[in-house]
């Protein structure tokens, strides 16, 4: 069997962010980088499929540029076997469409069997490229996994929906599956598994080599949303503000009769 | 008359005695030797360890603390009791091997003979004294031991054998020396000398000679088996400790107190890393089950047995030498349990006490690096998050990296990247420059560096977690990434001098980092602080607080700091209630072992436990040293509901509050 | 401009945020059409035309099935923009158009400004204005970002759309979150603990809290994930989307999912020791506090009111 997961490295949601001096994208500075967390949990399912088949080989695939590297390892330490780095100086540029044809155009002649992704990055969020990918290869594809299990060629899968519901679906493989925050625990790398992944194969395409789309869309601009703000700010000692808050609110509102 | 005794009396000093007596002998101590061969090779199946080095140091340790009872005299009634048992024991010891000596050695074939004249008096009363403190101190242990137990102290089988021979082996003493006074020395001065003899000559002197020769003979042969079973039965009964618990201070660890040992992450050939198997642990690990004597009293100090965490020190210590001996396949992790190994501070509460020179601690990290390195294990999901946090922002508390410096903005402290010319590297440490109530601490040492003229400089946003709760938790590649990064930065900026206000980065620097090649002067805060005041250079108004201190294990027992912080306290006008465990024997806050980072899931809670211990004493503040202590107080204050009565601070903060 | 919004239904019931693209619409200043696989017992009050398609034979979930129905309506209709709801179901098909459209797909509109499009970056501290380069663009709305200005009150003119085909994926049913009696959309106090209570066992207090003010606690996702309450009292765009008279907010940052669950609180008051969290966007009062010492204390005055 032949798996594909593919992660992103995107910067650690905590850190200060600023706008770079382009204005379309938040400037790289001062920015802690680590696997996104959706991604996570699409390699540990990975790597989990992996161990259920025991015959199968997992690559994990990241767009960026040298330091995407450092994340890689990560997924290679968590079980993948081989990494496929498409070295790209520019990744934040480009648009999911993009990242997508990537994508579909290395995969396009490995025949995988699955390929796991998460449902969104947390930079961008735009909660596409698993589904373009699936579009591309003509694979059928199903978004916000948060169960999956796979036998015999078949995988049934749970979908979360809103209020908690979740949707029983399945699906004969090969099929792209979009994981969700809650699928499994992501393991923490062993050390021995560690040692391992510093040797496993870890390949770099130069990003021209598989880009074969154009762009369909752009940012104009980013910055900081506005401070609507508005409401109150209330500070200081705690049996002081209760009594406060206690008569904004019957003033304000009806709730407290 | 002369001052002396005719050696083997009545016994007859000829082959028909010596021969069996030596046959006997040879045997005995032939099975002695053989039993503890026989247990050599179970110690032989752990890894090999240098504790031969420094051989002179190493004796002297020995010797004192084996003479002179040091530790063992630290709990003081049980201890002084065992300490004149083991010196009455040493002295017949001595005096029953001088007869044979003389008699068999220098007088057979040198006709030299020294138990005579005034030596032979003084060695007369000693002996006689030293008996009767045997037996009334023996006799003391064994009523302790049936009759007033302490709680969970285990008796068995060995323990009646052990009792009982020695006394009898004391009693029969006596009473052969007893027969022979009243036989030889009744009515004569030298009789004097031998005061309990005599008290028992002449109760048994209406015998006659015939019966008391017939008494004494029975019984000299008799005192003689038993010594001899003695003899063969060290090796096989808690007994061994005469010789293995002396031995383990010479095998003790020199130091420094506290330093784990540095994983080789290089070896690229290593496949497992940490504890499993008994094969992992070093042979002292094993034999240091040998040297317990399950006297309790680690198990006595530790804050998890003590709020019913599964952990007692004690029984890891003996169940690794059972699994030694009886069971050498056994996975450790299952035997000793993973919430007992998850429970440890690494307060070294156990290995400050311990009389036999044992080192608990390490087996626990040895386990955890096994858990955490081999299988990715962690006592909670939430130590793995931290974990994580770590690794991505380089603080357990997953804030981001790049505002680490910025509670020092307002103060006018400058990055060394901004500034390398400092007079001191100020290691913050993650709580102290990302914690709100740390970081008034940080602010306070602060301050009261640039009222002394000292100019501070920080690493900021360069700075990472010196990587202490993740090892001791166990994962040593992640400590040991963090520490090499830390150490590049620091070495790249020339500081020559490193003041920390967290024990947990200063043991670290201090001891584990030196491993890895760091070679800069590293200094706790407590005293940085006492040698300003000492020099005039910082000034503090002394003021009247009420209080008591709690001596943090890093700062207390890792690195023996109990006085320079109450010097401080002591200047800033406090006057300090202190609490019964203090100093050596303080309660840890739990915070230590890297669980700072955990959720305290089973049994009662620790910090609750050491704060309603402080707010015992009325005072009106808790002052401690540690940002993990002072961090663990303020939610315990909450817990054991004396927020109002009693206010955690830091001394950096009353020194602050102070100065002029 | 024209605009074919995809609304929803679930278990034949329509769900409400077809009023939310209605909105879009209305901001826009398109004119619109709409595509719905739903019971026409339950139509949307909308003015335009309704492509109704029957949930017996398209089916709850049927990416392939639903796909190709609304190409089979962008054709009839050449729409330049088609709006879905930034949910699990727009998050699933919006895509796949986009793809077959060969259009721009623009995730979790947040506003329109001028004709831009607005989106959030990174749990919404920044936003980014958007350039399509196609020719058609396919949406998806934040939930509460688009509201009607005034009550909804059209009919549809309906036409029923054939379902043919059949889907790769198949649906086997749903999994009903854990019952436990508590649906917070019904309650008129909600207050909800978020990470900031640190630890499990402070969940009582919030809970208190919600006594004494005779509403229910929630919660924010990380705290349901950590397993510290029930599922069913998640509040957030994969948990609960709430609309109480009162809600406040403890310990939460305001993070865009949870924003999305509660923002449309009549009266919102956030308990949080950071002046900069997101939720102070939304809140009408933010308490600058440590929730730890100001819940019990709120507590204490309301019970003594």
């Amino acid at each position: 069997m032949k798996i594909l997961v593919c992660i992103k490295q995107v910067p650690d949601m905590e850190s200060k962010f600023k706008v770079d001096d382009g204005g379309t994208w938040y400037a790289k500075t001062d920015l802690a980088w680590r696997m996104n967390e959706y991604d996570e949990y699409a390699v540990e399912q990975a790597v989990q499929l992996k161990e259920q088949v025991k015959d199968a080989d997992l690559t994990v695939l990241c767009i960026g540029g040298d330091q995407v590297k450092e994340t890689m390892k990560k997924a290679l330490a968590m079980g993948c076997d081989r990494g496929a780095h498409v070295a790209d100086g520019d990744s934040s540029g480009k648009e999911p469409y993009q990242i997508a044809g990537i994508i579909a155009e290395y995969a396009k002649d490995k025949n995988f069997d699955l390929i796991f992704t998460g449902m969104q990055s947390q930079d961008r969020g735009s909660g596409q490229v698993g589904l373009l990918v699936a579009e591309m290869l003509g694979l059928p594809g199903i978004t916000t996994v948060v169960h999956f299990a796979y036998k015999d060629g078949v995988i049934e899968a749970k979908r979360e929906l809103e209020g908690g519901v979740k949707a029983c679906v399945n699906v004969a493989a090969p099929a792209v599956i979009t994981c969700q925050l809650g699928l499994n625990t992501p393991r923490y790398p062993t050390l021995p598994n560690i040692m391992k992944a510093k040797k496993k194969e870890l390949l770099s395409i130069p990003v021209d080599d598989l880009l074969k789309v154009e762009s369909r869309q752009e940012t104009a601009r980013m910055y900081f949303p506005e401070k609507k703000g508005g409401g109150l700010v209330l500070e200081g000692d705690a049996a002081e503000l209760a009594d406060q808050l206690v008569k904004i609110l019957k003033e304000k509102t009806a709730v407290l009769g | 008359m002369e001052f002396t005794r005719e050696i083997y009396w009545n016994v007859g000093h000829n082959a028909g005695t010596l021969v069996p007596m030596y046959l006997f002998a040879f045997t005995a101590i032939g099975l002695l030797v053989r039993g503890f061969l026989k247990r050599i090779e179970i110690y032989k199946q752990g890894l090999p360890l240098i504790r031969t080095d420094q051989p002179a140091r190493r004796l002297l340790h020995m010797l004192g603390n084996v003479l002179l009872q040091k530790k063992v005299a630290r709990v003081r009634w049980p201890g002084l009791v065992h300490g004149f048992f083991f010196w009455g024991f040493v002295l017949l010891f001595i005096g029953t091997t001088l007869i044979v000596v003389q008699a068999d050695f220098t007088d057979l074939f040198f006709d030299m003979k020294f138990l005579k004249g005034t030596f032979y008096l003084l060695f007369s009363i000693t002996l006689d004294v030293a008996g009767l403190v045997c037996i009334f101190m023996l006799g003391g242990l064994l009523v302790r031991r049936y009759f007033f137990a302490p709680e969970g102290l285990e008796t068995k089988k060995d323990d009646a054998i052990m009792h009982g021979l020695l006394l009898t082996i004391l009693c029969t003493g006596f009473l052969i020396e007893g027969s022979r006074i009243a036989v030889t020395e009744l009515g004569t001065p030298l009789s004097y000398w031998s005061p309990m003899g005599l008290l028992v000559a002449k109760g048994i002197a209406g015998m006659g000679e015939g019966g008391l020769r017939a008494m004494h003979k029975v019984l000299w042969w008799t005192h003689f088996s038993l010594v001899m079973s003695f003899f063969t039965l060290i090796p096989l009964t808690k007994f061994r400790h005469i010789f293995t618990t002396s031995t383990n201070y010479f095998f003790d660890d020199l130091g420094p107190k506290g330093k784990l040992v540095n994983l080789d992450l290089e070896n690229e050939e290593a496949e497992t890393f940490g504890v499993t198997n008994v094969k992992e642990m070093t042979w002292k690990d094993i034999f240091d089950a040998d040297a317990c004597t399950l006297c309790m009293r680690c198990q006595d100090r530790c804050p998890a047995f003590n709020t019913d965490k599964p952990l007692s020190p004690m029984k890891v210590v003996n169940q690794l030498g059972e699994v030694a001996f009886t069971n050498p396949e056994a996975n450790l992790v299952d035997t000793f349990g993973k919430d007992v190994l998850w429970s440890c501070t690494t307060c070294r509460a156990c290995q400050e006490i311990c009389p036999a020179a044992i080192e608990h601690v390490k087996k626990i990290i040895d386990c955890r690096r096994a858990m955490v390195l081999m299988e990715g294990e962690f006592p909670g999901e939430e130590v793995m998050t931290a974990m994580e946090a770590t690794e991505v922002n380089g603080n357990p508390l997953g804030i981001g990296y790049a505002e680490r410096g910025d509670w020092a903005a307002e103060l006018g402290i400058k990055p060394l990247a901004e500034d390398a010319e400092v007079d001191i590297l100020y290691f913050v440490g993650c709580y102290g420059s990302f914690d709100k109530r740390n970081i008034a601490v940080a602010k306070s040492f602060v301050g009261l560096c640039q009222a002394a003229g000292v100019k501070v400089g920080i690493l900021g946003k360069e700075e990472k977690c010196c990587g202490e709760p993740m090892r001791k938790m166990g994962n040593e590649y992640l400590y040991q990434t963090l520490a090499m990064e830390n150490i590049e930065v620091i070495n790249s900026y020339g500081v020559k001098k490193i003041v920390t206000t967290c024990p947990h980065c200063f043991n670290t620097l201090e001891k584990d980092y030196r491993d890895l090649g760091f070679a800069i002067e590293v200094e706790p805060y407590v005293v940085f602080l006492e040698k300003l005041i000492a020099s005039g250079r910082l000034q503090i108004d002394a003021r009247e607080l009420s209080c008591t201190y709690h001596d943090s294990c890093y700062l207390g027992r890792h690195n023996d700091l109990y006085d320079a912080p109450r010097a401080l306290i002591k200047a800033a006008g406090g006057k300090i209630l202190e609490m019964d465990k203090n100093r050596a024997e303080a309660f840890c806050c739990s915070a230590g072992g890297g669980r700072i980072l955990a959720e305290e899931k089973i049994g009662e809670r620790i910090n609750v436990k050491r704060v309603k211990m402080a707010a015992a004493t009325g005072a009106e503040n808790l002052i401690s040293n540690c940002p993990f202590c002072l961090t663990m107080f303020e939610d315990g204050v909450k817990g054991a509901e004396v927020e109002d009565a009693l206010r955690p601070k830091d001394i950096a903060e009353i020194l602050a509050e102070r100065v002029v | 401009m024209k605009v074919l919004l995809i609304a929803e239904s679930r278990d034949r019931k329509l769900l409400g945020s077809c009023y939310e693209l209605m909105a879009f619409a209305e901001k826009t200043g398109a004119e619109s059409a709409m595509f719905l696989v739903g019971a026409d017992t339950a139509l949307p009050k909308f003015g335009g035309k309704l492509y109704l398609a029957d949930p017996a034979a398209a089916g709850e979930y049927n990416p392939d099935v639903h796909k190709q129905l609304i190409l089979d309506v962008v054709a009839k209709e050449q729409p330049d923009v088609v709006a879905f709801s930034h949910s699990s179901y727009g998050w699933d098909l919006a895509p796949r158009i986009a793809f077959a459209l060969q259009a721009a797909q623009v995730s979790e509109v947040v506003e329109v400004v001028d004709g831009t499009m607005v989106v959030p970056v990174c749990n919404a501290k920044l936003r980014r204005d958007v350039k399509v380069k196609t020719g058609k663009t396919v949406v998806t709305l934040q939930a509460g970002a688009f509201g009607l200005t005034e009550e909804p009150n059209g009919t549809p003119t309906v036409e029923k759309v054939n379902v043919a085909g059949d889907g790769k994926i198949t649906f086997t049913g749903y999994e009903q979150a854990e019952s436990g009696g508590v649906d917070l959309a019904k309650a008129k106090i909600i207050v909800s603990a978020g990470r900031g209570i640190g630890k499990p066992e402070n969940v009582s207090m919030i809970a208190e809290l919600a006594k004494a003010l005779g509403g229910e606690y929630g919660a924010s996702r990380p705290v349901v994930d950590s397993e510290w309450v029930e599922h069913n009292r998640q509040v957030g765009t994969t948990g609960q989307t709430v609309a109480p008279k009162l809600y406040v907010a403890c310990g939460i940052s305001g993070a865009i999912q949870h924003l999305a669950g509660m923002k449309k609180s009549e009266f919102i008051v956030a308990v949080n020791t950071d002046k900069d969290a997101p939720i102070g966007d939304v809140a009408d009062v933010l308490v600058v506090a440590d929730l730890k010492q100001f819940v019990p204390a709120l507590t204490a005055k309301i019970q003594s009111l």
